[in-house]
């Protein structure tokens, strides 16, 4: 490097500047891409998923709040022992509460594999046992809201017993269909419809088939979405039921 | 006023050097960071090809803390090695020092995040080891200076 004589003090700070400067522009550049362009083939990408996910039907029946025929599926993917899972639960019991049965809403089991979820998969099957006597939504709900208590506890099954009893179900039935197949058989159906819909991290939300990006998975953001989703819907019918009464003439 | 008065050291040319490939080397690292860090915010995949470990790696419970991405500390801790080495390039002996500083924190915290990834997580993610082999670099150039002085 060759030092000019009398802009030695400056030239660094110039060049600290623009190097500040251009990642900070690259970074909002990144940020604010994809709901604007790549969304389009994000959609893309969606739309091709859904065949396969035909084959796939995951639990049956599933997971459901809200009413089995709203216009409008949200279906959301999610790992007991994702840290962003329980997060992002407030912000979905939002959603459901605000929308009622103007929406179909679906939780998928989708434990990830991963060393760092060892207990994810047992818990899935927990919520699923709880939901054998009618109270699934309560354990989800205990299951997020209590992650870092029983996530590091050696005896978590002991403390998801505990959450059974609070919950007032039958502890005892609660153990034995948690060790038997059947619960097992929802989540392995879930898992199965995830991997059809190449699901690869959690959580992962759909609305209408269509997967949400990130950055959109806030009250706001989901509730712009699903606005527009039943917007949709109702133009559809009301033009089908405009075009029902033109051939009626 | 030369030159040389901005690094009034008899090898201060080849010191100067030193710190100018550091630069380069943090920006590498930061470019990383910030790649990882608009990752973490937007939730997109990344492509992982070598390691095959990414998800896995990005989205553990040690990707974050108090809810702020790993790769933001990471992407800052570049920003500032960057800052005080091209400082230290144009003459700057005391950045060098605390550039020396930071490297060596840098380099030990990578490490430990290897061993996570090794151990804790069993996977590995390429744009992390990436980042490790930045930081260990800063840290080899701040060692090497201190040599090539002495």
């Amino acid at each position: 490097m060759s030092n000019g004589n009398n802009n030695n003090s400056k030239a660094p700070l110039i060049i600290i500047g623009v190097v500040l400067v251009v990642v900070l522009a690259a970074v909002w550049w990144l940020m604010n891409r994809k709901p604007s362009a790549p969304a389009a083939s994000n959609r893309a990408t969606t739309t091709a998923r859904t065949p396969a996910a035909v084959n796939a039907a995951g639990a049956t029946p599933p997971n459901l709040l809200g009413s089995p025929n709203a216009s409008v599926t949200v279906e959301e993917f999610a790992d007991f022992q994702c840290p962003t899972c329980a997060v992002k639960h407030p912000v979905v019991k939002e959603l459901t509460s605000l929308y009622g049965s103007r929406i179909k809403f679906v939780f998928r089991n989708f434990p990830l594999a991963i060393p760092a979820h060892d207990k994810a998969y047992d818990a899935a099957v927990a919520a699923e046992a709880a939901g054998l006597q009618g109270r699934f939504w309560e354990m989800q709900n205990l299951l997020f809201t209590n992650q870092q208590t029983w996530t590091s506890n050696p005896n978590y099954r002991q403390l998801w017993e505990g959450y059974a009893s609070q919950i007032g179900i039958d502890v005892e039935r609660f153990k034995s269909d948690m060790a038997g197949t059947m619960t097992k058989q929802r989540v392995d159906a879930d898992l199965q419809r995830g991997r059809a819909l190449q699901v690869n991290s959690t959580p992962s939300i759909f609305v209408n088939g269509m997967l949400i990006p990130f950055e959109q998975m806030t009250v706001e953001g989901m509730r712009t979405i699903i606005d527009g989703e039943l917007q949709k819907a109702q133009t559809n019918q009301s033009s089908q039921t405009n075009s029902a009464a033109g051939t009626t003439k | 006023m030369n030159d040389r008065e901005v690094l009034p050291d008899a090898s201060g040319d080849k010191i100067a050097k030193l710190p100018l490939a550091a630069a380069i080397v943090a920006l590498v690292g930061l470019a990383d960071a910030a790649y990882l860090t608009v990752h973490h915010y937007t939730g997109e995949k990344v492509p992982c090809s070598v390691t095959g470990g990414c998800e896995a790696v990005l989205s553990s419970a040690y990707a974050e803390i108090g809810g702020v991405p790993l790769a933001a500390f990471g992407a800052a801790a570049y920003f500032v090695a960057f800052s005080l080495a091209i400082l230290a390039a144009y003459g700057n002996r005391l950045t060098w020092k605390l550039f020396g500083a930071l490297a060596t924190l840098m380099a030990v915290f990578s490490v430990y995040l290897i061993y996570v990834q090794k151990f804790e997580i069993k996977e590995f993610c390429q744009y992390c080891l990436v980042s490790a082999a930045t930081s260990v670099t800063l840290f080899l150039i701040a060692v090497w200076s201190r040599f090539w002085r002495s």
